[in-house]
Order: structure tokens, then sequence, then C-alpha cells
């Protein structure tokens, strides 16, 4: 069994009479990215700030790397990185000096820099003024920042927010890399498809509360109830044939009369149990 | 299972981030990265205009009131070179002291740097002392240089007792500045909410040279000691009154009694 990194046992907050989160659950393992999943102000961001000892929770216990929360000092960010949506950049440095910053604070050595830089493709923009980045190039820089230092824990807040498909696709590339590592990834996301790509387990966050839990396979298969095949006939026809004896029976005609070109089992997505589970969509 | 009243009791407040961060440890290492970074910004076009400014006033007035001076015949006295040194010094030790280190931090949390910062293991007295020791040795160099710039030739004491009301007025204008800093989210209501404070501070003791109320006012701020202190050196007789200094540490001490409730409340950025 893979070591425990983060364990969040019954948390809650409150803000004033509002309560964003009620009663979370969930443990991290090393090499194991876990997604929390939700739409805005389903409290995913309070979530990463009690768990970074950013906000501390009003009840319930959370460890990170065996500390709890609220014993974390800044210490504890020696063994974690944090990105988050708030996550600047020193604008007048350029890219380069941005990370050798943040590298002499964290004793990491120069090599680091520049082994990472190209890893994620900013090598050549490694002179450029941080603010003359386009938003997936600092996106990047945060995210290089955020590993300068072999964290054990990454916790990543959105990472992929409003940037275009390839910048995202180089992310996922390396939050999988970090992953080999044994590196453990707390992301939160509302995007369902990265979830699924990258996420060994996915919570679903709706009003403050966990309202699935699992891998994103058990999720979809667990409410795969009514189940559905798409057909494409060899004359080109499609049909939506269910469980029921009769699009059975008809599924088998079609099969032995050799019209079937193609047959696809329509598994719900996690988008879609998302929907069941709540009655509204993400976004 | 802890409750919220409890984790307040412990922690002493609530809502506030960066409260964790202590401020008890100071790691050499990261406050010199830290020192290098914040000396640098003092040198960006936002900055370095209040010290060049300062030291240009200085310099100006001496020249404005050497030509009045030559135009009754007569040749420029110290001690109105020491209103001149007075005007410099007091605009360096507030604007580059109160604004400069305001503006710098609320810079960062407009950013969001200092979230960055503060996430990559430096605690809130590395953060503190990095914000302030560049700004209050840039105070210090102009300080010093004004003196030339007034055309003035001090003796050693002199120079000594000018340092050393220079250091203390140093302390409190960047303590001030950090009370500002933590009070702001960005840099206009940085600069809006400092300027007032500011303008206090630096025409009190100017029109204590016309008003015996605004002289007296002057005695019980930093700034007026400070502005004694110009005199004192143009004239040569380096004294600061235990009065002068008594306020001084006063203020100091207050502006870090505030900070530090402050600080205890919210961390550097109120969530």
């Amino acid at each position: 069994m893979a070591k425990e990194y983060i364990r969040l046992e019954h948390i809650s907050k409150k803000f004033g009479e509002a309560t964003v989160l009620r009663d979370l659950n969930a443990v991290l393992h090393r090499g194991e990215i876990l997604g929390f999943l939700g739409p805005s102000g389903a409290g995913k961001t309070t979530t990463i700030k009690i768990l970074t000892g950013q906000l501390k929770p009003t009840s319930g216990d959370a460890y990170v790397l065996g500390i709890h929360v609220e014993k974390i000092d800044e210490t504890i960010y020696e063994q974690i990185g944090v990105v988050t949506d708030q996550s600047g950049v020193y604008e007048r440095l350029t890219v380069y000096d941005n990370l050798k910053f943040f590298a002499r604070i964290l004793g990491v050595p120069g090599e680091r820099i520049e082994e990472l830089l190209k890893r994620v493709g900013l090598y050549e923009h490694r002179k450029k003024p941080a603010g003359k980045l386009s938003k997936g190039q600092a996106q990047r820089l945060v995210l290089v920042r955020a590993v300068l230092h072999r964290p054990r824990v990454l916790f990543l807040d959105e990472p992929t927010s409003g940037l275009d498909p390839s910048t995202a696709l180089d992310i996922h590339r390396l939050l999988e890399e970090l992953r080999e590592e044994g590196m453990a990834i707390f992301l939160t996301t509302h995007n369902m498809e990265e979830a699924t790509k990258l996420c060994d387990h996915v919570a679903l966050l709706n009003d403050g509360q966990i309202v699935e839990y699992g891998t994103p396979e058990e999720l979809c298969l667990r409410y795969n109830q009514d189940k559905r095949y798409r057909v494409l006939l060899s004359d080109g026809s499609r049909l939506l044939l269910g469980q029921e004896a009769e699009d059975v029976g008809r599924l088998s005609r079609l099969l032995q009369a050799n019209q079937v070109n193609s047959l696809h089992s329509c598994e719900p997505t996690l988008e879609s149990v998302f929907l069941t589970v709540t009655g509204r969509a993400l976004g | 299972m802890r409750t919220v009243q409890a984790a307040e009791k412990m922690h002493g407040g609530n809502g506030g981030i960066w409260r964790r961060t202590g401020m008890k440890t100071v790691h050499w290492n990261k406050l010199s990265v830290i020192l290098s970074m914040k000396w640098r910004t003092q040198f960006s076009k936002n900055f370095i205009a209040m010290p060049l400014f300062s030291v240009g006033l200085t310099f100006v007035m001496t020249l404005f009131y050497g030509s009045m001076a030559k135009s009754n015949g007569k040749a420029l006295d110290d001690s109105v070179r020491g209103v001149a040194l007075s005007l410099g010094a007091l605009m360096n030790t507030t604007m580059t002291g109160i604004l400069c280190t305001g503006m710098a931090l609320a810079e960062e949390k407009e950013k969001h740097t200092l979230r960055a910062l503060m996430t990559s293991s430096v605690n809130g007295l590395e953060f503190f002392l990095g914000s302030t020791l560049p700004v209050a040795a840039m105070i210090l160099i102009v300080n010093v240089l004004s003196v030339p710039a007034a055309g003035l030739r001090p003796s050693a004491a002199a120079w000594a007792m000018w340092l050393g009301v220079s250091v203390l007025c140093a302390i409190a204008s960047t303590v001030l500045g950090m009370i500002f800093g933590i009070c702001c989210k960005s840099q206009v209501s940085a600069s809006t909410l400092i300027s007032v404070p500011t303008l206090v501070l630096v025409m009190v003791p100017v029109f204590g040279e016309f008003s015996g109320f605004m002289e007296k006012a002057s005695g019980f701020l930093f700034t007026g000691v400070l502005s004694k202190a110009a005199a004192a050196l143009a004239a040569d007789t380096p004294r600061v009154d235990g009065f002068g200094l008594g306020v001084i540490g006063a203020e100091i001490l207050l502006a870090a009694a505030v900070f530090v409730a402050l600080y205890r409340e919210n961390g550097y950025e109120k969530e």
C-alpha cells in the first residue's frame, strides 16, 4: 500500500453563517492524483487553502504528510508545492530570474531550473520578462516554480482553466510524469475530461459536500444502470439500443445478418454522473 | 475533532491567512534572497523617483535659497541650508519610507506574488525584514547624500547624530509603511490612503517654522525630531533632547504594536 500523504476527516468550514464545506473525507496516497471536481463555488479552493494551512477548518481534522493542518507552519512548504489561480509571478523579472529567486529560497540548484524549463518548453523564453508571457506560458512558469524543490505533494487549483488545448495537454503530460516520479497531486477542476484522464480517484463536490467518491471508472460504472449501445449499420443509419428483450433480439438479428458496421457501449461520463447525482450541470 | 472556538483560541483570530507562518525564526539564506530582490525593486521606476526627488529637492532648494541670498548681497547661511536639508530628509523619510514600503506590499498582494512567496517557506518575519531593511537603507543613503547636496560640512559628532536620528526615523516610517500595506489590497488604494498621513508628517514640521502651534505639534512627531536634527546638524550643535528621542521611540513602539496586532488578526493579507 502506497504511503498516505493527505487525509481529510469530517472537515467542515463556515464563513460566518455560510457553510462552504460539509463533512469532507478523502485520502491521497503517494504517486496518485486525487481530483476534487465541482462547479465554481463548490468549495474546491477552500479545501486547498485548508490543506495548505492558509485557512483553518471550522471542524474536523486534516493531515498533510502526517502533520495536522492546524500545526502546519512555513516549513511544510519545503515539502509541498501550491499552484492556485492566484499564483502570481514577478512581472519585472525574467522567467529564469523568477525561478532562480524561488530556487534560492528553497535551496534548489540552478541545473534543476534549466531541466524543468526544457521539460515544459519555456527554455527559449527564459530571458523574457515574466509580465510578457502568454497565459499558457505563465501557467507553465507557475507550475515549474511549484515543483522546483521536488515536493512530495502538489496542490493544483484549476491548473488548465482558460488554457488552449495544446498547453493543457503539455500540463497533463507533465502531471503524469510527476505522478510517475511518486508525487501525490491534489487537483481541483471543473473539467471532467481532464479528471477522467488524469485522476486515480475523484471526489464530486457539490455545495461543499462530497456527493460521490471513487475512481472515475467506478463512478461511471456505478451510474451505468440504463445501459445503451450505439450501433452504426452498413447502410449508414444509426440506432440506439437498450437492454430490453426487444432491443437485444433486434441487435442479435442485425449481427447475424452482418449489417452492423460498429457497436459502442454508451457509458456515462463523469459529467453525466455529476448531473445525475446533483441535478445540476458543471461549468 | 477540534471546534472553531478551540482553533481560534489556539491561533488568536479568525479568517485571516498566513497567521500560521511564524514570526520567530530568520533563515539567513531566505532573508538574503528577499533582501537582494527588494533592493533591486528600490531601483525600479516606480520606487526610485522618491529618493531621487528628495535629494534633488535638497539640492534645488539650496540653489534657490542661495540665489535669493545672493540677490540680497549675502552669503547663504547654514541655517537656511538646514531648512533645505530638512525638506529633503522629510520627503525622503516619509515618501520613501511609508509610501514605497506600503506600495511594495500592496503590489505583492495585487500581483499575487505575496501568496507565492508565503507558500515557498518564507515566514512573516523574513518577509517583514526583507521588505523594510532595503527601504531603511535607501532612506539612510539619501539622508546622507542630502547633507553635501545642501552644501553642509558637518563635524563627526553631527554626522553621528544625523545618522542615528535618520536610522530611528527610517524604522518608524517603514513600520508605518507596512501597516498601510497590510490595510491596502492594491497600489492605488495604498497611495491614496498613505498620502494623507504622509502630508501631515511632512507639513507639520515645515509649518512649524511659521506657527507656534505647529511647532509644538511637530515636537510630538518623529518627522519633527528629524527636522530639528537637520537644524542642529546645520548649526553643528549635535544634540537631540531626551524628549525627542522619547517621541521617536514611542512612535516606533506604537507602530510596531499596531503592526503586530494587525498581523496577528489577518496576517499580511486578509482572506
